[in-house]
């Protein structure tokens, strides 16, 4: 194509048509964030941390590797927090391209993650003490399980993203799921279909992205 | 239907690198805006010619430029406004209508 002086009209309509497609598809893949940056973070977490758990805790008190009886928790509770620093910083980073209602949106529920799980933990820190190792653990990990997969759904809520909605509820399934199995076979299923089902709907969400975008760059 | 009751292409829009810039923004949410580099990045145009062409989309009430502050930086944000959405639909619906001209019978 020769170059042409860009204050000239595309040469016919198809021309013009397909110039306004390439140009959505183009600024969509832009300013659309890796849907994996926000999946993998929490999807690593939870396979890591609820595997270190499995092996702490097994089920019927089997303790597959012999770590101290508070590395568990206190990882888990670390790696949920790395990851949710690194999803609010890296949904920030959107907001200095882009500003209007749907930053205002995202911020508004980032917030409402850090509420909810600061919530959760100063209410399941009173019953500190008050129960046996295996029951304090499952009830955090269940309660942390729950408030997750809620905010997932509500998120699919907000974005009106049905993938996002339905790992919620692929969440909060498995949660329920995992603690009617018991003690240790909680966390090896939170680990496994859990993590494993972040990481897998990141994963499937980036390429249905590139997929879009490649019809449309065509 | 005669070719002079086809629609008539909108003049602002109807230049290639304006249609590019209003197809870009039309992607945004409504009432959404982008800054002026990221923009500029996405279309690949000089700020020079970025600019040109944003006046006189400014000037026909398509697009609202903004200058605004980001903490301390200052920040300049485009958004399309609503008439330049509604021109930017009309616009392809007039080139659809242009591709695949309406039945005789309705």
């Amino acid at each position: 194509m020769a170059p042409t002086d860009d204050d000239l009209p595309p040469a016919d309509p198809a021309e013009s048509l397909r110039l306004i497609e390439r140009e959505r598809a183009e600024t969509e893949l832009s300013i659309t964030p890796d849907p994996r940056g926000f999946l993998w973070p929490w999807g690593f977490a939870w396979v890591l941390g609820f595997g270190v758990y499995f092996l702490r805790y097994g089920p019927g008190d089997r303790v597959f590797v012999d770590l101290p009886d508070w590395l568990p928790l206190i990882l888990l509770l670390a790696l949920f927090l790395a990851a949710g620093i690194f999803t609010g910083w890296f949904g920030a980073r959107i907001s200095r391209s882009i500003s209007g209602p749907s930053t205002r949106q995202g911020a508004m529920y980032g917030i409402t993650w850090s509420v909810a799980y600061t919530g959760m933990a100063v209410v399941l820190s009173t019953t500190n003490g008050l129960l046996s190792d295996a029951h304090a653990n499952m009830l955090w990990a269940g309660a942390m399980v729950a408030v997750t997969g809620v905010m997932h759904m509500a998120g699919g809520a907000i974005w009106n993203d049905r993938g996002l909605f339905a790992l919620g509820i692929w969440t909060s399934v498995v949660n329920v799921v995992g603690i009617f199995a018991g003690f240790g076979w909680h966390a090896l299923i939170l680990a496994v279909l859990g993590g494993g089902g972040m990481l897998l709907a990141g994963t499937l969400q980036w390429l249905r992205l590139r997929r879009l975008a490649s019809r449309g760059l065509r | 239907m005669s070719q002079a009751e086809l629609p008539d292409l909108d003049p602002v829009i109807h230049a290639q690198a304006r249609l590019r810039v209003v197809s870009s923004l039309s992607t945004l949410r409504e009432a959404d805006s982008i800054t002026f580099p990221r923009l500029q990045e996405i279309l690949k145009m000089t700020a020079g010619n970025l600019s040109v062409h944003l006046r006189k989309l400014e000037d026909a009430g398509y697009v609202e430029v903004t200058k605004t502050h980001h903490g301390r930086t200052p920040a300049t944000l485009v958004r399309l406004t609503r008439r330049g959405r509604l021109a930017f639909e009309d616009y392809t619906a007039a080139l659809r209508a242009l591709l695949n001209p309406p039945q005789e019978e309705s």
